[in-house]
């Protein structure tokens, strides 16, 4: 049994919205282990978005807990949670995110620049992970020259480069066609699994909540069941 | 993040946008400009005083004067005996040398006789100082030598000393051309008799043979006076004197010098900013001091009004750059709002956003700072071309702080500049930020 990286307890996020009061998340208590690959499921409006961003520190819980092995990340401040992000958590976004005037490469490189790794070691682990999503002769490219698959490549090197315990996934594929998508999804899973990374995705696709150890199903803000893998990827049996 | 990055990074965002980045340093090289330019005529103008000023004598002696005369005084605006406080003697002599920043020190008597040179006579002004402080006190011999410390019976004499025939009459000694005696190689005596070469002339007394070491310049307020070594002044004066006594009887001579107090000391300060300081001390023993920094300071202090308004003119268009960094910072901020908030998502510290911002406007800053001095040097350059072409006593001078302190100046200025927006940024919130599309 692994040891549960994440712990959530009895979250609610309730939006107000004029008079009206939005009950985005709606009591969700899940535990996140370590080195599993988690996927949030549902449908829009879901709450799956809400509760990654909760996760993630990018959001503040209207209630309840959010632990990071013993850390509450609840209670950070902006500039603890900036330090918990560089330090444990990689991104990865349905619209890249990756920054327009930089290339591929740098844009790999950025997590590393911000903890403050020297130009020499930053470039050469950046440069290996271009070479391990298959990009480094696109290397020096910025990422208008590059096709949607290729960036989202890039945003993959960028999440795993500074070897995080989680990596966040949110939509990862939702602008990708499908073959593009079954590629990204086998590279991002495997990434995490050889390196015995976490992994969480948000997805609204079943397809790829196949490629998950458990799927969380999530409706009106709750948490309406928990499927776990029994047997190999593509053999769809779930508890 | 590394300091090296950052600054990195900051001038890789300035290139991309390189028009706007070149329009916002053109305005601070403007405001460093002119603020850099009106303040060099301010330090020009008080140059010129000073230079001026230096015409007429050193700017580091100050005149000393025994107290006791009728002054001014403000209360029942009269005039007033002064209490007499200390003896202007060898002793104040000595403590005046005693004290900080000063050089050189010198008594000085003044006696009026004449100098001959062959059948010529000229009237003369002969001050008496110490030989070795000739130098020190600042007069400036234009031919030959000053008088030094191993000099006894040397003269040195002002330029503008004339020599006339003592056999013409009144009238002829004006009107005539002034014979040419070249002083430093005649053979000069000095005389008290004012009938020397004429029929009157007193054969008892004895022209004392002096050497002309040096010239003075005919310019300027020493023009007209003989220098020579106190010490053989004074032996002239006691022997006229007793001249005087044995002709006139004993009460008719002048006794101004019996009480052995100097008429004036010279007090040398080896600098200029010093100089009033001294000249305070001077005063609180009691004593009566002046120097040419009076006016000099009282220059300073009618021009003052001038230079601030000068200073003024040029901040305006500083505010006015100011502005302009905080608009391209703040405009820089709505268009990165989504990379800002990825920078914030992957781990970029709020000091780091806030050091990125803050770094790009120091840059514009210390450019624009950079580039403003190298604009004011030339506009100085063809300030004092043009000035002195037309005669005009106006200057720019930029002293190394002023163009360092420029450069100073506007970097701190791009900081405050970009201070609100860089908070702005960093306050920016990550999800928002990414969410933007």
């Amino acid at each position: 049994m692994e040891e549960n990286i994440i712990r959530i307890r009895d979250v609610k996020k309730i939006y107000q919205m004029g008079s009206e009061s939005i009950r985005a998340i709606d009591g969700v208590s899940l535990n996140i282990r370590q080195g599993e690959v988690c996927c949030l499921f549902g449908k829009s409006g879901s709450g799956k978005s809400t509760l990654l961003n909760l996760i993630a520190g990018l959001e503040k819980p209207t209630e309840g807990k959010i632990l990071f092995h013993k850390k509450h990340i609840e209670r950070m401040d902006e500039d603890q949670l900036a330090n918990f992000r560089r330090q444990y958590v990689g991104f990865v976004f349905q619209s890249y995110n990756l920054l327009p005037t930089l290339t591929a490469l740098e844009n790999v490189t950025l997590p590393l620049i911000f903890k403050g790794v020297p130009v020499k070691e930053r470039n050469e682990r950046a440069m290996e992970m271009l070479k391990a999503v298959g990009l480094e002769e696109r290397a020096k490219h910025k990422p208008f020259e590059m096709s949607g698959g290729q960036q989202q490549r890039v945003s993959i090197a960028r999440a795993f480069v500074n070897e995080p315990p989680v990596v966040f996934a949110d939509e990862p594929t939702g602008n990708l066609d499908t073959k593009t998508t079954y590629e990204m999804m086998d590279l991002i899973t495997g990434m995490a699994k050889k390196n015995h990374q976490t992994l969480v995705i948000v997805t609204h696709d079943l397809e790829l909540a196949e490629y998950a150890d458990r799927i969380v199903v999530l409706q009106d803000g709750k948490i309406e069941k928990i499927q776990k893998k029994l047997r190999g990827k593509g053999e769809g049996i779930y508890e | 993040m590394n300091t090296r990055d950052m600054i990195d990074m900051a001038l890789r965002n300035l290139l991309k946008r390189k028009i706007r980045t070149i329009l916002t340093i053109l305005g601070v090289v403007i405001g460093t400009a002119s603020i850099v330019v009106m303040v060099s005529i301010g330090i020009g103008m008080n140059k010129g005083f000073a230079q001026q000023l230096e015409s007429w004598g050193s700017l580091q002696v100050i005149n000393v004067y025994p107290s006791g005369g009728m002054v001014y005084d403000e209360a029942s605006d009269s005039m007033k005996q002064e209490k007499k406080q200390d003896e202007l003697n060898t002793k104040a002599v000595d403590t005046f040398r005693q004290m900080e920043h000063v050089e050189a020190v010198s008594p000085v008597i003044e006696e009026y006789m004449y100098l001959t040179a062959g059948k010529y006579v000229a009237d003369a002004s002969i001050m008496g100082i110490e030989p070795g402080a000739m130098e020190a006190l600042g007069y400036k011999v234009e031919e030959g030598r000053a008088l030094s410390a191993e000099d006894s019976k040397a003269i040195v004499v002002g330029g503008g000393v004339e020599f006339y025939d003592p056999k013409l009459s009144w009238e002829m000694r004006y009107t005539s051309e002034p014979p040419q005696v070249d002083v430093l190689n005649e053979k000069i005596s000095i005389t008290y008799d004012w009938n020397y070469g004429t029929r009157n002339a007193d054969k008892s007394i004895k022209p004392i043979k002096v050497d002309a070491v040096g010239k003075l310049s005919a310019e300027g307020s020493d023009s007209w006076r003989v220098i020579m070594p106190i010490k053989e002044l004074e032996k002239l004066q006691k022997a006229r004197q007793e001249w005087e006594q044995k002709k006139y009887g004993s009460n008719n001579s002048s006794n101004r010098n019996q009480s052995k107090e100097y008429q004036q000391v010279l007090v040398k300060v080896d600098e200029m900013d010093n100089v009033q300081s001294v000249q305070q001390q001077i005063k609180d023993l009691g004593f009566r001091a002046s120097s040419l920094t009076d006016e000099l300071e009282a220059m300073k202090e009618t021009t003052k009004m001038l230079r601030l308004v000068l200073g003024a003119i040029g901040a305006v268009s500083m505010v006015v750059a100011a502005i302009s960094i905080t608009n391209t910072m703040v405009m820089a901020i709505y268009e990165r709002t989504k990379e800002i908030g990825i920078m914030k998502v992957i781990g970029a510290s709020l000091k780091d956003i806030k050091g990125l911002f803050l770094t790009e406007a120091a840059f514009i800053g210390f450019s624009g700072g950079v580039i403003g001095i190298v604009v004011s040097f030339g506009i100085s350059f063809i300030v004092n071309l043009v000035a002195a072409r037309q005669g005009s006593t106006m200057q720019s001078a930029i002293p190394l702080w002023l163009a360092l302190g420029g450069v100073v100046f506007a970097t701190g200025v791009g900081i405050l500049s970009g201070y609100l927006p860089a908070k702005r940024a960093m306050k920016l919130s990550a999800l928002t930020a990414i969410k933007t599309e």
